[in-house]
């Protein structure tokens, strides 16, 4: 006899838990009568609201469970991110900066820019020499016009938002829209079923909930993939020292303040300062490794950073455990969020993560029991790929800086804490510049183009001498990189600000097409 | 340059308006706003399509006059070559003034507009300061544009809500073997109208939508007219 999968129950709310719930709910026609969809949501415990960065992969999330982008920036008090802006990270110098822009280098797809602009970078940096987003985000403009439609961008982008709005519009939405069950409750115990599955969760005042599959989102307290399954978890500090935050909301002046279109992070003695603009208030926060800095002197660190107005704001510390666990599917129970495991949010990696995950559970729900134990390998196996591929990436930033103020940055690079598989890929990267070649995964988290503006805005050079013969294509890539230069006259000619375009949003709203 | 003044019979006692002018000063606009009621006369010779308005984003109906940005194939050799013209146009130089109640919105004069003259032109006030007929006429049309315009936004919103709008791909290719491709136009989306259940064929009916839905399909084939007086130019 088969068994079905007909009931899935999502034991936390918050960010991670409601866009499962929705995600799944939406694909699985939860409204119409197909599989039934409950989150159990304490009323007691807080959630987190980590991480006010997102990808671009935000977008297609919410159109998939259906929530209008006007919305979405109407109720999340969500603005547009174009990327990154890395300060002091290369020298600690006061103009040293670089960018991560969203926007792929001019002509991607067809030739790789990389060894022609080592060849001849003619004064410019990589980022501003093969994209045009860093001019646009240094101008302070928006990646789109009022006249663009819903999700549609001029230039790639994704969001900053107030991740407790964000769950808000998320669960009216599921609830309301989607036909997900609601219950506000305590998870008390798990009941497991004989083979190994969890049968039910009894709750405090709706007794026992059963379900066919749960999805544990209770945050750090790992309730179910960590507490019941015991399985462990791998800390990953070895690498990614910064084990704490400090986090302050710094209002705007004036109400037209203008708003950074990209997150600006910039390096300190032992770690570095977030810095998001949302409509309202910026949202600033200093991550700090505690074995290299006390609380006091970070507090310090992130006074000098906001000014003297911090005095009047509240500042909260937040303790991180870089790290994940084992596997993340166990029986009849998936862990997403913060109780699947947390990195230091210098990627905006959490809710992604959470977004990846939602998208294979909702897109390859097992149909019934009996083949649930392939998918959830399936899902083990790609996540585990996931989380190295996000520590790898992270660590990259660290170890090409060439700071020497403080023990942070020389332990950085000390190559006990640096993975063999980044080891091996810059090695490969000495000699030629990241490619597609180097990503072949169906499930790589970062483009080579994300490398490749990491490496060469750290400083990071390729030694081209050996493969100049294969750069034939001259001609193109001067092409190529007129096209860039036209690409950002005409996008500073027509984008709006992005404090003018958040204005029009609030007002008018953008079209469905 | 243009500066608004609320209408007096003192001030602009003498004001004439020139007609030729207040066509001249359309001879570069490729489309103007229009209105539901205008519609079966627009579409005798102008295709009617929608557009998004730069600075809101929303959604307008225009009829169009050409393909760039400064094009009007209308005004041919110092004429308009059409037999009706937007209330958009010959309601100029007048206005109604933006602020305050729409209701109570002052009729105002632009007199930096070239047709605004001394010498030449239709009188707006008599020897006594009374209305003459043409400015009569004039406030007439403004009446219908404002209520008109409401109208409008109401038909607009239906077609967004049933999803009934989709964007127009223009390729063109002229005589002389130029492309073209013009964007940012919309129009009805005939095959998701065809799928619309009779339910809501009938509230569209009776909303008297129906008609303006039709005649905007129609008139689409005046593109090909617009083409035409293209070539011609391209021709001559």
């Amino acid at each position: 006899m088969t068994t079905p999968v007909q009931s899935v129950v999502i034991v936390g709310g918050g960010t991670a838990g409601w866009i499962t719930a929705a995600r799944i709910a939406a694909r699985h026609n939860t409204r119409a009568g197909g599989v039934r969809v409950t989150l159990i949501e304490s009323p007691t415990i807080p959630t987190i609201g980590v991480g006010e960065g997102t990808w671009p992969t935000m977008r297609n999330t919410l159109r998939k469970v259906g929530i209008s982008e006007t919305q979405f920036i109407r109720e999340c008090e969500a603005s547009f991110k174009q990327g990154a802006k890395f300060a002091r990270w290369v020298t600690g110098d006061a103009h040293d900066f670089y960018y991560h822009p969203l926007v792929l280098p001019q002509g991607f797809t067809k030739i790789s820019l990389a060894p022609y602009w080592h060849r001849d970078a003619n004064g410019r940096s990589f980022s501003s020499a093969v994209c045009f987003q860093e001019a646009v985000c240094e101008q302070g403009l928006a990646p789109k016009m009022i006249t663009t439609p819903e999700y549609a961008g001029v230039a790639n982008y994704a969001y900053h938002l107030n991740a407790g709005k964000f769950a808000e519009l998320l669960k009216r939405h599921a609830v309301e829209q989607l036909g997900v069950r609601h219950v506000l409750d305590d998870v008390t115990t798990v009941n497991p079923a004989p083979n190994g599955d969890i049968a039910s969760v009894t709750t405090a005042a709706n007794g026992a909930i059963a379900g066919d599959l749960f999805v544990d989102c209770t945050g750090f307290s790992s309730l179910l993939i960590g507490k019941h399954y015991g399985v462990p978890f791998v800390d990953r500090s070895d690498i990614l020292f910064v084990d704490n935050a400090l986090a302050v909301q710094v209002p705007y002046d004036h109400a037209d303040a203008p708003v950074a279109c990209h997150t600006i992070s910039t390096a300190q003695a032992a770690g570095w300062i977030w810095d998001i603009g949302l409509q309202s208030r910026r949202g600033v926060g200093y991550v700090y490794s505690s074995r290299h800095t006390d609380h006091d002197a970070a507090l310090t660190t992130l006074r000098n950073y906001v000014g003297p107005r911090i005095e009047d704001l509240s500042v909260r510390r937040i303790p991180i455990r870089s790290g994940h666990r084992r596997c993340f599917w166990r029986n009849n129970c998936v862990a997403v969020g913060l109780s699947a495991g947390f990195l230091e949010p210098l990627e905006a990696s959490a809710i992604v993560l959470v977004e990846l995950s939602a998208d294979m559970i909702s897109e390859q729900l097992p149909p019934c029991r009996e083949v649930m134990d392939v998918l959830a390998k399936r899902f083990n196996q790609t996540f585990a790929y996931r989380w190295d591929r996000i520590i790898d990436f992270l660590k990259l930033h660290y170890m090409l800086s060439q700071r020497t103020d403080d023990a942070f940055w020389r332990d950085n690079r000390d190559p006990a804490s640096i993975p063999a598989s980044l080891e091996e890929q810059l090695e490969l990267w000495r000699y030629c510049a990241p490619g597609n070649h180097d990503f072949t995964s169906n499930n790589e988290v970062f483009p080579a183009a994300s490398y490749q503006y990491v490496l060469y805005g750290m400083g990071f050079r390729t030694d081209i001498r050996f493969v100049a013969h294969t750069l034939t294509q001259e001609e193109h890539a001067r092409e190529q990189f007129r096209q860039n230069d036209k690409a950002i006259q005409q996008a500073l000619a027509t984008l709006p600000t992005h404090r003018e375009l958040l204005r029009k949003v609030q007002e008018y709203g953008f079209q469905s097409m | 340059m243009s500066r608004l003044a609320a209408l007096n019979n003192a001030v602009h006692r003498y004001i004439r308006v020139n007609q030729e002018q207040v066509l001249a000063q359309a001879a570069q606009l490729s489309m103007v706003p229009v209105i539901l009621g205008e519609f079966l006369k627009l579409c005798v010779q102008y295709p009617i399509v929608l557009t998004k308005n730069g600075a809101t984003g929303q959604f307008t109906c225009v009829a169009l006059f050409g393909f760039d940005k400064t094009e009007n194939l209308f005004w041919t050799q110092g004429r308009w070559d059409a037999i009706y013209l937007p209330l958009q146009i010959s309601r100029q130089p007048f206005f109604l003034g933006a602020d305050g109640d729409p209701s109570q919105a002052a009729v105002c004069i632009d007199t930096m507009h070239p047709s605004v003259q001394q010498s030449q032109g239709e009188a707006i006030f008599d020897e006594h300061g009374a209305e003459t007929p043409y400015l009569q006429k004039a406030k007439q049309m403004l009446a219908t544009l404002l209520n008109g315009e409401e109208q409008t936004n109401q038909f607009i919103r239906k077609l967004l809500a049933l999803e009934l709008l989709r964007p127009m791909r223009l390729e063109i290719e002229f005589a002389d073997r130029q492309k073209q491709q013009v964007q940012g136009l919309y129009t009805i989306d005939e095959a998701r109208l065809k799928l619309l259940p009779g339910q809501t064929i009938a509230e569209l009916h009776s909303l008297e939508y129906t008609g303006p839905i039709y005649t905007m399909l129609a008139s689409l084939g005046h593109i090909y007219s617009l083409v035409q007086r293209k070539n011609r130019l391209l021709a001559r």
